[in-house]
């Protein structure tokens, strides 16, 4: 009983945990910019239930404002001629 | 050793080995990989409860890799 209840408050974090272990090896393993963006953007999707987790929910806010611009200014050079 | 601290540390180690050796050395690779480093940094923030240095490190960051990316055109343009 007390086992199960244990395996259930942990799952979000060990999910988390492997959505953001998964996110940095394929960023790493990739070779094209776009992929590396898009395996980029698992990670970050792993780190933001921490965040809110934690109860930092104006930190949560501002990180999820400012976070998709930085992926925004590498896209601007991603398109252009041989990366 | 909470769980944030201990993959705050992957992510800081990994990112750091990956922006030093990228697969293809390109500075687009790199760029991306320092990200990876910028996130674990957070998490590390984040598992000693600083919400004030978290604020400017998010908001901070997103500026460095704008900087970056203006000097990479630069570096383009020139040649």
């Amino acid at each position: 009983m007390q086992e199960g209840s244990i395996a259930v408050n942990e799952m979000v974090t060990v999910s988390c945990g492997a959505l953001i272990v998964i996110g940095t090896i394929l960023t790493i393993k990739e070779s094209d910019p776009f992929r590396k963006l898009i395996s980029l953007g698992i990670m970050i999707g792993g780190v933001m239930p921490f965040i809110v987790d934690r109860g930092l929910l104006d930190v949560a806010i501002a990180v999820a404002l400012i976070a998709p611009l930085s992926t925004l200014f590498t896209l601007m050079i991603c398109g252009r001629g041989e990366p | 050793m909470n769980p944030e601290f201990i993959l705050g540390a992957f992510l800081l180690l990994a990112g750091t080995v990956a922006a030093a050796f990228p697969r293809p050395r390109t500075y687009l690779n790199r760029l991306i990989n320092l990200e990876i480093s910028s996130w674990g940094l957070l998490l590390l923030m984040l598992s000693y409860n600083e919400a004030l240095a978290l604020l400017t490190f998010g908001g901070v960051s997103a500026l460095t890799v704008y900087i970056f990316v203006r000097v990479l055109q630069k570096k383009e343009a020139a040649g």
